[in-house]
C-alpha cells in the first residue's frame, strides 16, 4: 500500500511537470517542469529496486543535462520578437491529445499484453549491473564511449562562431 | 504495485511529450519532448528488467541515459547555432528544405 501512494505522488509529479512543460510560454518555467520529471522518473527507478539507475538519472539526466539546457536557455535569452507566436497554443495542445489519445490506449494495451507481475528478484545494485555491463554489453558500452566524444567534438564545432561566413555560405 | 501501472504512466508520457513536439513551434520545448520520450522509453526497459528478472533492460536503460547526454549536447549546440544565425528560436522559420526549386 505504501508503495502504491509513493508511485502515485511520483507519477503525478511526472504528469504534472511534464504537461507544465510543454504547455507553459516561458521557456524557463518549462525547463523546471522537465526538472520535476525527471526527478521523479529518478525516484520510480528508485522504486523499481534500481538504486544505480536512480542515482545515474539524477547525476546525468537532473544534474547535467537540465542544468545544462538551463544554461543555454539564459544564455540565448530569447525575449519578446525573438519568441515564436503561438496565439492558440492550448487549443493545438487539446487538438493534439484527442488524436494522440488513440496511440496511448494502443501502446498500453499492446505492453499490458506482458506478464503482469514482478519476478521475485534481488535489487538490481552497481554489481550486477557492472558485472553484465562488462561481459555482455561491453561492445555497446564502447560504442557509448565513441559516441559521447563524437557528441563533444561536434557540438564544439556547430556551436562555433563562424569567423568567415561567405566562404561557408559559397 | 503491478507492472502495468510503469507501462501506463510510460504511455502518458510518450504521448505527452509526442504532444508537446508536434504542437509546439519553441525549439527548447521540441528538445525537451524529444527527451520526456527518450526517458519514457528508458522506464520501460527498467519496468522490463524487474518482471524478467534479467539485469540487461537495466544495462540498456543505463546505456541509454548515455546516449540521452550526448543528444542533449548536440541539440543545444545546434539551438545556439541556429540562433546565432537567424536570431529566433521559432522553428517555423526553419523550412529551407521544404521550398525545394524555389529558393536554390
Amino acid at each position: 500500500m505504501l508503495e502504491i501512494s509513493i508511485f502515485s505522488i511520483l507519477a503525478l509529479f511526472m504528469i504534472g511537470g511534464s504537461i507544465a512543460m510543454i504547455s507553459n510560454r516561458q521557456t524557463v518555467f518549462s525547463a523546471f517542469g522537465f526538472l520535476v520529471a525527471m526527478i521523479g522518473l529518478a525516484g520510480i527507478f528508485a522504486l523499481l529496486n534500481s538504486q544505480f539507475l536512480a542515482v545515474a538519472q539524477i547525476m546525468v539526466s537532473v544534474g547535467a543535462v537540465v542544468v545544462l539546457s538551463m544554461l543555454t536557455i539564459l544564455t540565448v535569452n530569447a525575449n519578446g520578437k525573438n519568441m515564436p507566436h503561438e496565439p492558440n497554443k492550448n487549443k493545438w495542445i487539446i487538438f493534439t491529445s484527442i488524436l494522440v489519445a488513440p496511440f496511448t490506449i494502443l501502446l498500453y494495451k499492446a505492453l499490458a499484453t506482458l506478464p503482469d507481475h514482478f519476478s521475485t528478484m534481488e535489487t538490481i545494485n552497481s554489481k550486477v549491473i557492472g558485472k553484465e555491463l562488462f561481459s555482455e554489453w561491453v561492445l555497446p558500452f564502447e560504442i557509448l564511449s565513441i559516441l559521447l566524444l563524437s557528441a563533444m567534438v561536434s557540438a564544439i564545432v556547430i556551436a562555433r562562431k563562424s569567423k568567415n561566413k561567405e566562404r561557408g555560405r559559397s | 504495485m503491478t507492472p502495468n501501472m510503469f507501462f501506463l504512466l510510460a504511455s502518458i508520457l510518450f504521448s505527452i511529450g509526442l504532444v508537446g513536439l508536434v504542437s509546439r513551434k519553441n525549439l527548447f520545448i521540441l528538445y525537451m519532448s524529444i527527451e520526456l520520450m527518450l526517458s519514457s522509453v528508458s522506464l520501460i526497459l527498467a519496468t522490463l528488467s524487474k518482471v524478467l528478472g534479467d539485469a540487461s533492460g537495466s544495462v540498456m536503460a543505463l546505456l541509454m541515459i548515455g546516449v540521452i547526454a550526448s543528444e542533449a549536447a548536440v541539440f543545444l549546440a545546434m539551438i545556439v547555432h541556429l540562433y546565432r544565425e537567424n536570431r529566433t528560436i521559432d522553428s517555423d522559420t526553419f523550412h529551407a528544405l521544404s521550398e525545394g526549386e524555389n529558393n536554390a
